[in-house]
């Protein structure tokens, strides 16, 4: 019964490949039930698929929800930000910045910031920091920045230029227009006509003569006022306009520069805006403004900000397209009707590079113009971050304060670093490098750090990175190598609760394999599958799903025709029962045809048989002649050589009692012959010719033993 | 009275030539059949007795009334080897047809396939019937 049983699942296993196209593949396991309780035959890779999606969840949260969210320290957890470690590992990898190109650039920036130094910002000590800002962006890791700086200062500085311009122009025009004023009110004063109107038909006449005279004499001067006037106005405007937009530059480069952690950058911008402006503690305040309206964009890369404050508060459109930039994000700037503005194409995010048309930001009189854009990451953090800065720092000052505090905290983390590094305790060490590098990434301790001060760290960072991948796949043979790993390298690793989940996941898979054969044993193929796709998923590497897989594969081989008959084959050759295999032989023929060695028995089975039954027929040919001594002896020289053949046997059993005299005196004839008594042998003999003169076995055995008497006889 | 004819007998020379003539023709017969007389001590052969065990009988002689039928082989150090019906000695009354190895030391008889001889046979080795003496009756 349980052979039946095997048989029937080995059989679906093969078949379900082809039930498959004809009934309709459940999506769920629930739905896969239901076709089986009624009646449909399981069928295949959909109901695998759901099964083992299914058990994938499963495994999810049994092993990977508890071996990677259960945090074994705060090193393992950062892995679980795959752009960090991504990043993270490209440092450690990295060779240290000690070449003479990096050391020239820390020497400039140390400069710069020496010269723009509270005690020391003498104007020409601006100058010369400000000339040095493009020579320190030769360096490729300052990334530009510097020249960022440069430009933004000396858009800054000639806008405090054109505001100066505007402002003496605007005193010029004041100075006119008091002129025009007074030019105006007397030549009103002494504007009358000569003589008086006659008649009341003249007044009508005289009044509109002088109306004439007056807008004649006095237009001009009044026009010239109001142009004045205008003109005054309107450069009020321009250098309100001028001046703000120039500091909201310098303040988004700054809150920009934090965000991007280049915090020596920071502090010199900020050095540089307090020699420009003079704003007090609340110079962010137009600033915090302008990103409370920010907008977040998820398919942005990390960008510069540009901003452009304009009291008129006009909205700009940018009508350029982006361009074939790296794929990311395109941008555009145009120019709206009361002001510049810049914008952001954001649909070009999956693998179109062209930066569409998009809508400048604006709101409360602020445009936010964004350029420059990159594929680094952290973009998504950057408006966040610019949100979250602009809510952090009230002033510069703050912001200045806070990115000196940053710098000492690096350094004194690098040190702790290598501190720990020396004690061989990896993780702690870890997790400070990792912290140092989150805060001070692009600082000169940081970026001095050899590769052999990393490479411990580096090994580690990959082992964690595997961890949580092994993890992710479910694979918990891999876990289970990347655990013992780290444990070699770091001793302090803590692996006991990872290595509990694990054999309890191993555990669990196990006891799914115990319920598929309990299954198979009942037959019930739905259990069967969905309890091994579940301990394969769980863990599958596993022994026990490997032997139940052996197992089902000789049962659906045993299962097949081809096999059951080369089996049935075997057995038969084995118990000698060739009649059984002639009966059948076009099954074997057909069987056999693919095992070559098995050919030749089957030929030899195939050739003795047909020996044999040739010489049934004949003996029944000669019977039907009356002659059943002949029929025997022709049965019984074959027997002789075929002695297991039943059906020969049977037909030579009927046929010795038709004959018994010959029978009897060649059986007495080969016993004397066998016992060497060759004369009554050789009697015998002579007396079963007597009886059936016709006999060869007499013939043969008379001349055979005549032999043995007389060896030389002639 | 009259007197009887007294009857004439056999004359006595005449019954006592007889009675030699006879005693000549006892001797003659006697001495014609001298080997005769040697097979009419020895026991005939029971073919049955050979079929069923032939082995026990070996060392004894036996004669037996024999018809060559044909021969089985003729080896130059053993013999002939003839077939030999044994008439009317099995059980069924049938003729038994048995093996009799004609020794060199016999090689003047001249044997051929219907010829009749009383045969002097011992049982040698293998069950083996071997003549002693052969003798057309």
């Amino acid at each position: 019964m349980k052979t039946m049983r095997f048989f029937k699942l080995a059989t679906w296993l093969l078949l379900s490949g082809f039930a498959s196209a004809q009934i309709p593949n459940a999506e769920t396991i629930h739905e896969t039930g239901q076709q089986y309780k009624e009646g449909n035959p399981l069928t295949g890779a959909s109901d695998n698929l759901a099964i083992g999606s299914q058990a994938m969840f499963e495994a999810n949260l049994k092993a990977k929800k508890n071996i990677v969210d259960m945090k074994p320290n705060t090193f393992l957890s950062l892995w679980n930000n795959p752009g960090f470690a991504v990043q993270f590992e490209k440092f450690l990898s990295a060779p240290a910045e000690t070449s003479d190109a990096a050391r020239l650039y820390r020497k400039r920036i140390d400069r710069i910031m020496e010269l723009l130094s509270p005690g020391n910002a003498t104007k020409a000590n601006q100058d010369e920091a400000f000339n040095l800002l493009p020579l320190a962006s030769e360096f490729e890791s300052d990334a530009n920045n510097c020249t960022t700086i440069h430009d933004a200062i000396y858009a800054a500085a000639n806008a405090k230029v054109e505001i100066q311009r505007l402002t003496e122009v605007d005193q010029e025009l004041v100075k006119k227009l008091n002129t025009a004023q007074y030019n105006y009110r007397q030549s009103a004063k002494s504007l009358s006509l000569s003589g008086q109107p006659v008649s009341k038909e003249e007044q009508a006449s005289y009044e509109k003569n002088a109306t004439e005279l007056r807008q004649a004499t006095l237009d001009p001067s009044k026009d010239e006022v109001a142009a004045l006037k205008q003109t005054i106005q309107k450069n009020q405007a321009q250098i309100a306009t001028a001046e703000l937009q120039s500091k909201f530059a310098l303040q988004s480069l700054i809150l920009q520069l934090f965000v991007q952690r280049r915090y020596q950058h920071v502090i010199i911008t900020d050095r540089f805006y307090r020699a420009l402006f003079d704003d007090g503690d609340q110079s962010l305040e137009g600033f915090q403004q302008m990103a409370d309206k920010l907008g977040y964009n998820q398919a942005a890369g990390q960008v510069k900000l540009i901003a452009d404050a304009n009291p008129n508060g006009s909205a700009a459109a940018g009508g350029a397209s982006g361009g074939a930039g790296a794929p990311g994000s395109g941008a555009s700037a145009g120019a709206g009707s009361n002001g510049a503005g810049a914008s952001v194409g954001n649909n070009n995010y999956y693998g179109n590079n062209n930066g569409g048309d998009a809508t400048a930001l604006s709101g409360s009189g602020v445009h936010l113009g964004i350029e420059n854009l990159s594929v680094e990451s952290l973009e998504n953090a950057f408006v966040t971050g610019m949100k979250g800065a602009s809510r952090t720092f009230k002033s510069l000052s703050q912001l200045d304060a806070f990115a000196n505090e940053i710098i000492r905290d690096v350094n004194e983390g690098v040190k702790v670093y290598k501190f720990l590094l020396e004690k061989n305790e990896l993780e702690s060490a870890s997790a400070q490098l990792a912290a140092v590098f989150t805060k001070g990434e692009y600082l000169p301790s940081v970026r001095l750090l050899t590769v052999d001060e990393k490479r411990k760290t580096l090994e580690y960072a990959q082992l964690c990175n595997r961890l949580v991948n092994a993890a992710n796949s479910g694979n918990i043979d891999v876990l289970s190598d990347v655990v013992t790993h780290m444990k070699r390298l770091n001793p302090t690793f803590d692996d006991a609760e990872i290595l509990a989940k694990l054999q309890g996941v191993k555990t669990a898979s196990t006891l799914l394999v115990a319920q598929a054969k309990v299954a198979a044993a009942k037959g019930d193929l739905q259990s069967v599958q969905t309890e091994i796709t579940r301990a394969a998923a769980l863990w599958p590497n596993n022994p026990e799903v490997a032997n139940f897989s052996t197992e089902m594969g000789k049962v659906s081989e045993a299962a097949s025709p081809q096999v059951q008959a080369i089996n049935d084959f075997d057995q038969l050759y084995g118990q000698k029962n060739f009649r059984r295999i002639f009966d059948e032989k076009e099954k074997y023929i057909a069987a056999i045809a693919q095992s070559p060695e098995r050919q030749g028995k089957l030929r030899e089975v195939l050739s003795r048989m047909q020996e044999i039954e040739t010489s049934i027929l004949r003996a029944q040919e000669i019977s039907r002649r009356g002659d059943y001594a002949g029929a025997w002896e022709g049965l019984e020289t074959t027997f002789a050589q075929y002695p297991d053949d039943l059906k020969l046997t049977q037909l030579r059993a009927e046929y010795s009692t038709q004959a018994p005299d010959l029978v009897r005196d060649l059986n007495a004839a080969k016993q004397a012959e066998e016992k060497k008594e060759y004369g009554s042998s050789l009697s015998w003999y002579l007396k079963a010719q007597s009886v059936y003169p016709m006999s060869d076995l007499s013939k043969s055995g008379i001349s055979r033993v005549v032999k043995q008497i007389m060896p030389d006889a002639s | 009275m009259s007197r009887k004819k007294k009857s004439k007998g056999l004359p006595p020379w005449l019954v006592g030539f007889l009675v030699l003539l006879i005693a000549a023709a006892a001797y003659y017969s006697l001495t014609k059949n001298a080997p005769d007389s040697s097979l009419r001590t020895v026991e005939e052969l029971s073919p049955d007795l050979y079929y069923e065990n032939a082995n026990s009988l070996r060392g004894n002689t036996y004669k037996i009334d024999a018809v060559i039928d044909s021969s089985l082989g003729n080896s130059p150090t053993k013999g002939r080897l003839f077939s030999v019906a044994v008439k009317g000695s099995d059980k069924s009354g049938n003729s038994a047809v048995l093996p009799v190895l004609i020794p060199v030391s016999l090689g003047n008889l001249t044997i051929q396939k219907g010829q009749h001889y009383l045969m002097k046979v011992k049982v040698v080795e293998n069950g083996l019937l071997q003549a002693e003496e052969a003798i057309k009756p």
